[in-house]
């Protein structure tokens, strides 16, 4: 399978990557960004220049996650122009979140990817390529953990999110076991 | 009469919807509604006590390092867990850095577009932009060249049409009044803040572990373990970089930063005779110098009626009289219960009716102190420290009194403040820049309190909690950017029976109170200008002047309740 988002710095060296995920951990489905990126670091092993980082839901303070990255995978629950089943993955390039093509999650905690995108484009710091990794969302309910359908996609997209740093030649393997990390927000609850 | 609903979708965290009634150009009457519910307290009950902080830091998605340190500080306190010294200056250090990343995007990106009109930026004069500023600060960014660069940035967004984020500003706006030159340094300095936004992350990241979301902590002090022998722990190498780090973003801080509120300051001198509000005043003491939290290097204390020579301290954590006199009012909330009570008996039971301006309207509680409302935040901060005589603070005020001084940009030449000129819409913006320069002085103090401690041999940074068997309750104290905050919590067999927030947010953002008192957001804007109904810029100042973090979609309402007007605002 492809991934449909076509590299338009083929062949050039992304020096460093960020890996991350938005969303709040609390509210349901909304966690799907720190899910997808804490099992892709249980699941695959990637060069010391992939940072991955799980960002909560940071508004205007992710411009400085951002800042001198080369390429940003963004995984995030989102709303697509037509309606789409709850657990659909989406991946998006720069150009289509400006477009009436995707709509990142705008309600109660916008992540601002976009203003932060427009900050460090006027800066001069902005990472070369943008890709959100997408899946849309079934409840965002606190307390709620994370639904049937987005859990079935995570997997998904997280050897999507690997996918598309192998095709741009970054190093990113499959683990041989998978390393054990404390998901503490889906542990026993009270 | 003209009714106006600013109904914001934030693009931080939470919902503000801000209501106002004008006439005559000036609003008469306000409410504040925030309109997401802030239950997120009922899920910490029947959690392990040691674990709280991890949850608590998921609260808000910008304050994540304030709710953890409240929380293991109220669980310390119920405890009466005294915590190592280096844990303190650790746990300092990374509020310090938080404190600033987070007044510095408040100035620039949340703020200063109200005020700074970004389409008169291509008709400025670099060379005398670079001289005007040079006169000011000897910052380096400050440069003709750099000012040239940025201004040809600007002009070809205009001329190409794509404004992007900034098409929604309320450009050309006769509120608007800073000469091109002054817009293009402010401008500047907005796309070089991102810099040293990143600074502050790395330093938090350094002490913490991780950012956002800090790990080092715990209850009973920090996990950091610190041994100079070891490459792998806390040692000489990793103060080393902070230290540098710090030294990297003070400059930007006190030369960029301090300079530029000094400047708005003195070209809209107007601004410090609106949005007094609520002049009663709460600081919690913070940045303790010592492991029994005895010396604190941010005073607390309360003031009210505007009358700084009645300031009554807070001398620390425990005590009595703060935990006594707060209490949160119901009647105007979307909660189920009447009156007021303490938050350690305090419920959060939903009971939604629709916005009722004379009933229900919001999803903030009325937190009063021995009844009354009040206000906090920097501005607190800051006058809590001038009234008790503090020399940081003093120096910090007296040195942005000189500044705005000799600011001639307005026309207004001799014009001087005194600290009572602070209790304002601009008075708030200025107290953010003060308590930003007097953290990055206390920041290399506090590095060098944990480099001579751990270099006195002392590598301790946690001492271990023990439950007793009975129930004890706790209150968690912290100086955070946008005010007191408290966690008030009840343990019972290591485990949670009640926790309760009390945000700053919550103190400003107070709906009316049992007896129809309203809280400071509402108090502010009465008497606040409105030249143009349909693009209501000067409320926004006054609101974001309380750095409620937020973008607002103002829908601007005739008599009759009909939409006339909607203009989305950065």
């Amino acid at each position: 399978m492809s991934t449909g988002v076509v590299n338009p710095g083929a062949g050039r060296p992304f020096h460093r990557i960020a890996v991350v995920g938005i969303g709040n951990v609390l509210l349901g489905d909304d966690g799907f960004g720190p899910l997808a990126v804490e099992m892709f670091r249980r699941l695959y092993q990637c060069d010391s220049n992939v940072e991955i980082l799980d960002l909560g839901t940071p508004g205007l303070d992710l411009a400085p996650y951002l800042y001198d990255t080369d390429l940003v995978v963004i995984a995030d629950a989102i709303y697509p122009h037509k309606e789409e089943k709850p657990g659909t993955l989406c991946v998006y390039c720069e150009d289509d979140l400006g477009s009436s093509h995707a709509q990142l999650r705008l309600t109660s905690h916008d992540p601002g990817v976009q203003e932060s995108l427009t900050q460090l484009r006027l800066a001069g710091h902005a990472p070369s390529e943008v890709i959100v990794v997408g899946v849309v969302p079934e409840s965002c309910g606190l307390g709620k953990g994370i639904s049937l359908s987005v859990l079935n996609t995570c997997l998904v997209a997280v050897d999507t999110i690997a996918r598309l740093l192998v095709e741009r030649s970054i190093d990113c393997r499959r683990r041989h076991a998978p390393v054990q990390r404390t998901l503490w927000w889906l542990s026993s609850s009270a | 009469m003209a009714r106006i609903s600013i109904d914001p979708v934030t693009r931080i965290e939470g919902h503000l919807r801000i209501d106002v009634e004008v006439d005559g150009g000036k609003v008469q009457k306000a409410w504040a509604s925030c309109t997401m519910w802030r239950g997120l307290e009922t899920i910490l009950r029947g959690r392990d006590a040691r674990e709280g902080w991890v949850f608590a830091q998921r609260f808000c998605g910008v304050c994540t390092t304030v709710h953890a340190i409240a929380s293991v500080r109220a669980v310390e306190d119920a405890l009466q867990l005294e915590i190592p010294a280096n844990a303190q200056y650790i746990r300092n250090l990374i509020l310090i850095a938080h404190a600033l990343h987070d007044h510095i995007i408040h100035f620039y990106q949340l703020s200063s577009l109200d005020w700074v009109d970004i389409a008169t930026i291509p008709k400025a004069d670099p060379a005398r932009a670079a001289s005007i500023a040079e006169g000011y600060s000897n910052w380096p960014g400050n440069s003709r060249r750099e000012l040239e660069a940025v201004q040809s940035k600007v002009k070809g967004m205009v001329d190409s049409g794509q404004l992007g984020i900034f098409s929604h500003g309320y450009w050309g706006h006769p509120a608007m009044r800073l000469s091109p030159e002054l817009n293009l340094i402010l401008f500047a300095h907005y796309l070089q803040a991102l810099e040293f936004q990143r600074k502050a992350c790395q330093i938090v990241g350094v002490l913490g572990g991780k950012t956002p979301h800090i790990q080092n902590l715990a209850v009973g002090g920090v996990m950091n373990a610190i041994n100079l022998n070891s490459l792998a722990t806390f040692n000489m190498d990793r103060l080393g970089m902070l230290q540098s780090l710090l030294q990297e973003l003070i400059p930007f801080v006190q030369q960029a930063y301090f300079v530029d509120a000094c400047l708005l300051s003195g070209s809209y001198p107007e601004w410090f005779r609106y949005g007094r509000g609520v002049a009663n005043y709460l600081a919690v003491p913070d940045l303790p110098t010592d492991a029994k939290a005895t010396q604190f290097d941010l005073p607390g204390g309360l003031i009210m009626k505007g009358n700084l020579a009645s300031v009554q301290p807070i001398q620390n954590w425990r005590d009595q009289a703060f935990r006594s006199a707060v209490a949160e009012d119901v009647t105007h909330a979307w909660y189920k219960g009447e009156g007021a009570q303490t938050p350690w008996k305090g419920e959060t039971d939903p009971n939604y009716t629709d916005f009722q301006a004379d009933k229900k309207y919001t999803w903030v509680k009325a937190p009063r102190y021995n009844g009354q409302p009040i206000q906090v935040g920097p501005l607190a901060n800051v006058l809590v420290g001038y009234a008790s005589g503090h020399p940081l603070t003093r120096k910090w005020t007296d040195t942005a009194f000189k500044t705005i001084s000799s600011v001639h940009d307005s026309g207004a030449p001799g014009f001087n403040l005194t600290p009572e000129d602070l209790q304002s819409t601009m008075g708030r913006y200025l107290a953010r820049a003060i308590r930003s320069a007097m953290l990055s002085d206390l920041a290399l103090q506090h590095w060098q309190l944990l480099t001579d401690n751990i270099l006195k041999g002392d590598d301790t940074t946690f001492n271990p909690p023990q439950f007793p068997s009975h129930e004890c309750e706790g209150v968690g104290m912290h100086e955070a950017p946008r005010g007191s905050l408290s966690h008030w919590v009840i343990i019972d067999k290591g485990s949670f029976t009640n926790y309760q927030a009390v945000v700053p947010t919550t103190w400003n953002a107070s709906p009316r109170d049992a007896k129809g008192v309203p809280g400071p957001y509402e108090t502010s804007l009465i008497a606040n200008p409105v030249v143009d109904p349909e693009k209501p810029l000067e409320v926004l100042r006054t609101v974001h002047s309380f750095d409620p973090c937020m973008a607002c979609a103002c829908h601007t309402l005739d008599v009759s309740g009909r939409e006339i007007a909607r203009v989305k605002v950065l």
